[in-house]
């Protein structure tokens, strides 16, 4: 260790700061402006860490390989015409691959900080625990969202180059629910981080969370929608309890292709654009509010 | 004034008693080190100053306020025994993200940060990925998250701990700084009894979830008794056990040990003198020291004095902490 020639600095505006003489709070937050927000600091710190890690570019990746694929097999078998199709396979792929990049980049967020020694020192800041966790959660949805744009990439590209401008829009909004819908199970998997001691116990909930979104909500709603002879309200229920049907829908709005499976009922939900996304913002803020209640029970 | 009150604080996690009725009171400008066995409960208090977690019963007050609460956690700054720094960040980056959130103004922050990579000697490896950093550097850079903005309190978990010489007196140096030029409070846990001795104002000995004693290091040093320890080194064990049977038939010797060829027999200063001449030529006496009572005598007498640690089904003791 090289230390000042002089000694430590211990300057009041230096290295080593004196402490107030007044008993005013130091470091406090108050007059900070919105860039020297204590969350968006947090933010930006879990964004850089993400960003470094293999992850975004292994989403990033995953995403280009899956939309490029699907628009140039896609657009060019169906052709303009029938972009609808193309769409529709975005959203039926899609409903595996949003929660499970999602769950992924989201499962250690608290837990793998705890494991790692690092959420002492950032509990021990003059931030709320619960502001500590929405910084963490923004820093993330921030490169989830940036990864799964740049996947999109390609077959946006590609879109424009089979079916023209006119695709693009259709595409757009497709890709923005997707993200949205990154959004919230990027929420569930912050709580179960959140409530989960071991870092593998929290994988283990995300794969649990991932095989019900996916797979299993789809065939116990259909089961019962069929079997009780539930009507509509049953349907639209069932969709808005799960935010990958919710992405469902809100793909397959964009085109007049009805899919298959829980596809199917979907018409008799009556379940307009704005409702299903406010029902996704929803599923942001509702799993990020509690993981923001429960860190404080969250024994260090 | 005291900055910091302890009262009657008690912790447990599930059945581990980790502090136990613990009370302290610190004043401003202290410099304070804690030191006791392993499990003694020293980290579970280290959180509770740091505001980590909340007692079971008691109170916990620091600068005036509860140290859960964010403004009070402001005022202090706690190094962690492991900080855990990510490692795809740089130093400088965790140095800057820590002044930016302790509100250090965005036009003084680059300043300021590389003030403080200059104070605990990282300014060469400032821009390298932390996980390319030995122990050593990440306990600096550790330290250096402390001094960011305008500590008052300083929580300091083991900070010397792995660190290599330069880095414990680049440490001391900083301390020695902060004690003599600033107000500012240190409490810091070692087991260095020497670095303790020599740092700090004041020391407290925490056995089994409670402080057993506290005060100011001379007056530890003088509560342990008058005796002087007189080391002899011999040039065979025989010769070392015969001058240990010598020294255990005079009446000016307490406790005479022998270990190898290095005897150790306790009596009062003015006895030491005596009692080494006293052995003469025949003992072949290589090489002796006199050491005066220090902080390990105190901290032998309060982990002497404890009852024993009553062990639980499992096995473990009523003082090992989580």
């Amino acid at each position: 260790m090289t230390p000042a020639e002089d000694g430590p600095d211990t300057s009041a505006d230096g290295g080593v700061a004196t402490a107030p003489a007044s008993g005013v709070a130091a470091g406090s937050v108050s007059g900070a402006g919105l860039a020297d927000s204590p969350v968006l600091a947090i933010a930006s710190r879990e964004y850089r860490l993400a960003v470094r890690s293999r992850w975004a570019a292994g989403v990033a990746l995953l995403f280009a390989l899956f939309s490029g694929a699907v628009v140039q097999f896609g657009a060019t078998a169906v052709g303009p015409g029938r972009f609808g199709a193309v769409v529709a396979t975005i959203a039926e792929l899609g409903v595996y691959l949003v929660p499970l990049a999602a769950l992924a980049m989201g499962y250690d967020a608290v837990v793998g900080a705890h494991e790692r020694g690092s959420l002492e020192l950032l509990f021990a800041l003059p931030v709320s625990k619960a502001r500590v966790v929405a910084g963490v959660y923004l820093g993330r949805a921030g490169v989830l969202s940036g990864a799964m744009l740049l996947g999109f990439l390609p077959g946006a590209l590609l879109t424009l180059w089979y079916v023209g401008v006119a695709g693009i829009g259709t595409y757009a909004a497709t890709a923005l629910a997707a993200v949205l819908t990154a959004w919230a199970m990027l929420g569930v998997a912050v709580l179960l981080s959140t409530v989960a001691t071991e870092k593998t116990h929290a994988l283990g909930a995300a794969l649990a969370v991932w095989l019900w979104v996916a797979l299993l909500h789809d065939l116990v709603a259909l089961g019962a929608v069929a079997g009780l002879d539930l009507g509509g309200r049953a349907v639209a229920a069932a969709v808005l309890l799960n935010p990958v049907d919710c992405f469902r829908v809100l793909a397959l709005a964009q085109v007049d292709v009805v899919a298959g499976g829980f596809g199917s009922v979907l018409a008799a939900a009556g379940l307009s654009t704005p409702t299903v996304a406010v029902a996704l913002v929803a599923w942001v803020a509702v799993p990020v509010g509690v993981a923001a209640r429960l860190v404080r029970r969250r024994r260090l | 004034m005291s900055v910091i009150d302890i009262d009657d604080v008690s912790k447990a996690y599930g059945e581990v008693q980790a502090l136990d009725g613990l009370s302290l009171s610190v004043d401003r400008g202290t410099t304070l080190g804690v030191f006791g066995t392993n499990g003694a409960g020293k980290t579970t208090l280290f959180k509770l100053l740091a505001g980590l977690n909340r007692p079971d019963s008691g109170e916990v007050t620091v600068a005036g306020g509860d140290p859960t609460e964010t403004a009070v956690r402001g005022r202090i700054r706690y190094l962690p025994e492991d900080a855990g720094f990510p490692p795809n960040l740089t130093g400088r980056e965790i140095l800057r993200f820590h002044a930016r959130v302790r509100s250090t103004p965005a036009e003084r922050r680059e300043h300021h940060v590389e003030r403080v990579l200059d104070t605990v000697g990282l300014t060469a490896a400032a821009d390298r990925r932390v996980g390319g950093y030995s122990n050593g550097m990440n306990r600096r850079l550790g330290l250096g998250t402390a001094l960011v903005g305008r500590p008052e309190i300083l929580v300091l978990d083991e900070p010397t701990a792995g660190l290599d010489p330069e880095g414990i007196r680049a440490f001391h140096e900083v301390i020695e700084s902060l004690s003599n030029e600033t107000d500012v409070t240190i409490v810091f846990a070692s087991h260095a009894l020497s670095e303790i001795e020599r740092l700090c104002t004041d020391a407290a000995v925490v056995v089994d979830g409670d402080v057993a004693v506290a005060g100011p290091v001379e007056s530890l040093r003088c509560a342990a008794g008058d005796a002087v320890t007189v080391r002899l080194t011999l040039s065979t064990p025989t010769a070392a056990e015969d001058a240990a049977s010598h020294l255990r038939r005079q009446d000016a010797t307490g406790s005479v040990t022998r270990a190898g060829t290095v005897v150790e027999a306790d009596c009062l200063p003015a006895a030491a003198y005596d009692l080494v001449c006293g052995l003469g030529p025949d003992y072949d006496v290589e090489r002796f020291a006199v050491r005066e009572p220090g902080l390990e005598a105190a901290f032998h007498e309060a982990v002497d004095a404890a009852p024993p640690a009553s062990l639980d089904d499992s096995g473990q003791s009523d003082g090992e902490t989580a």
